[in-house]
């Protein structure tokens, strides 16, 4: 039976992929862009996010809904089917890797881990644009979204790990 | 070292192929059928077209609802801009309009001897193709990416609305249909950097071609000739070179920028454009 609860329970649970699901049909790739100026600090908050389940509570985010929310992103970016779902799932993929050779998580070796993860899922994207498409790429827009998407990460970290204690509550 | 390669490719093999808890699939799993569907995309087959063209129009619905919070605070946010910096631009648009009280003046005379010379060569009476149609379409979604520059329209195959079909807001140019959908298209701007249009430029007998530098509504003129310095407040048209767009139509204007040297930027404001045309030929108003 569904109570006030339980859908509470739920709800939360599902928390971050709703909020992937939201970001991804949205035609802004980083909020900052919605405020005048300060769209130099574009970042790519569905990575930040995808790699911090994937790497610290896979069990809240299944990659199947990772690879959808990737193909939602191509279709409404214009970028060849399958591409942003690739380079998501390269995310997870090493994200996954770095949670089973880590023996004591922290802070700061899973930021630095950051660096792989977002190094080889552009690596992915750039050798898929560059080889199968015409688009051309903003490097410096790219260079630039990464850098602060890398950044971001310590100050995402405790706001993500506050919903792991919200629902760590409700049990 | 041949213990640590086993310990790196048995955690590689753990994480691409062990499916967690509550996991469906395999980051493999989910990975090889992604390039399937890329290989499909790619290989452009008719019916992964059709299929592609409906996920389009259904996820792009879809995304017009999802986006109405984006889009209500950048309108809070320009109303709240626009408020402080009313003063500001009143003094701007009274000068601008005494400019254009002495160009309108000349622009007479000029049409005045333009018609007395056509008369004169017999060219008057150009005939508008009959097959040249304008369809008014709304911007839908103002997709920000760093790998295309474009916006999705409210109007498509349904509508008459075919790719390559040029598009203009007011009556520059802003783009070309890159894809069209039954219900909706896509239009690449001239902003973004897969943009060419062969251009010429005002008082002048100078061929470029003008490409976008994806930032705002800056552009760039390539392929000018050795020697040939830009002056600002020069209008740049389409040439017609490309055999697709027609000769004549205003694209951009060149600018001095705060660090005194000559760019170019559209005569448009992609930013602001919200209902567009789009025609098969020349935009007559």
């Amino acid at each position: 039976m569904i109570t006030f609860r339980t859908f509470r329970e739920g709800f939360i649970k599902v928390l971050p992929l709703v909020f992937l699901y939201f970001l991804s049909l949205n035609s802004f790739s980083s909020i900052t862009q919605l405020i005048p100026h300060f769209d130099v600090f574009s970042f790519n908050i569905q990575i930040i996010i995808i790699y911090f389940y994937a790497l610290k509570f896979p069990e809240y985010l299944g990659f199947g809904h990772v690879f959808l929310i990737g193909l939602l992103k191509d279709v409404l970016i214009g970028t060849p089917l399958g591409a942003t779902a690739i380079n998501y799932l390269v995310i997870c993929l090493v994200a996954t890797y770095i949670r089973n050779v880590t023996l004591r998580p922290k802070l700061t070796s899973e930021w630095f881990m950051f660096i792989p993860a977002l190094f080889f899922s552009n690596l992915v994207y750039f050798i898929i644009i560059n080889n199968f498409s015409n688009l051309a790429f903003y490097y410096e827009e790219l260079l630039r979204i990464t850098f602060f998407t890398f950044l971001f990460f310590p100050i995402f970290y405790p706001i993500l790990n506050s919903h792991k204690k919200l629902y760590k509550l409700e049990e | 070292m041949a213990e640590q390669r086993d310990d790196f490719i048995i955690a590689l093999r753990y994480a691409l192929l062990k499916k967690g808890t509550q996991q469906k699939f395999s980051l493999f799993f989910l990975i090889i059928f992604s390039i399937i569907i890329f290989t499909l995309d790619k290989l452009s087959l008719s019916y992964v077209q059709k299929t592609r063209a409906v996920l389009n129009d259904l996820i792009y619905q879809v995304a017009i609802v999802t986006s109405t919070p984006e889009k209500f605070t950048k309108y809070v946010i320009k109303l709240t801009s626009d408020h402080y910096s009313v003063y500001r631009e009143n003094e701007k648009l009274k000068e601008e309009v005494e400019v254009l009280r002495n160009e309108k003046i000349q622009n007479e005379y000029l049409l005045t001897e333009n018609t007395i010379l056509k008369e004169a060569l017999q060219l008057t009476g150009t005939k508008v193709l009959e097959q040249d149609i304008s369809i008014i379409a709304k911007v839908i979604i103002d997709q920000e990416s760093p790998y295309l520059k474009s916006f999705l329209l409210n109007k498509g195959t349904r509508d008459g609305v075919l790719k390559g079909m040029t598009v203009f807001s007011k009556k520059y140019l802003i783009g070309t249909i890159i894809e069209s959908n039954y219900l909706t298209s896509r239009v690449l701007l001239i902003n973004d950097l897969n943009s060419r249009i062969p251009v010429i430029i005002e008082n002048t007998s100078v061929n470029a071609i003008l490409t976008g530098l994806g930032k705002d509504n800056n552009l760039e003129l390539q392929y000018l000739p050795e020697q040939f310095q830009l002056s600002a407040g020069k209008n740049i048209y389409t040439s017609g070179k490309d055999g697709i767009l027609a000769a004549g139509i205003p694209v951009g204007v060149t600018y001095v920028d705060k660090k005194e040297q000559v760019k170019v930027r559209t005569l448009a404001d992609l930013n602001q454009a919200l209902f567009v045309n789009v025609t098969n030929g020349q935009f007559r108003n």
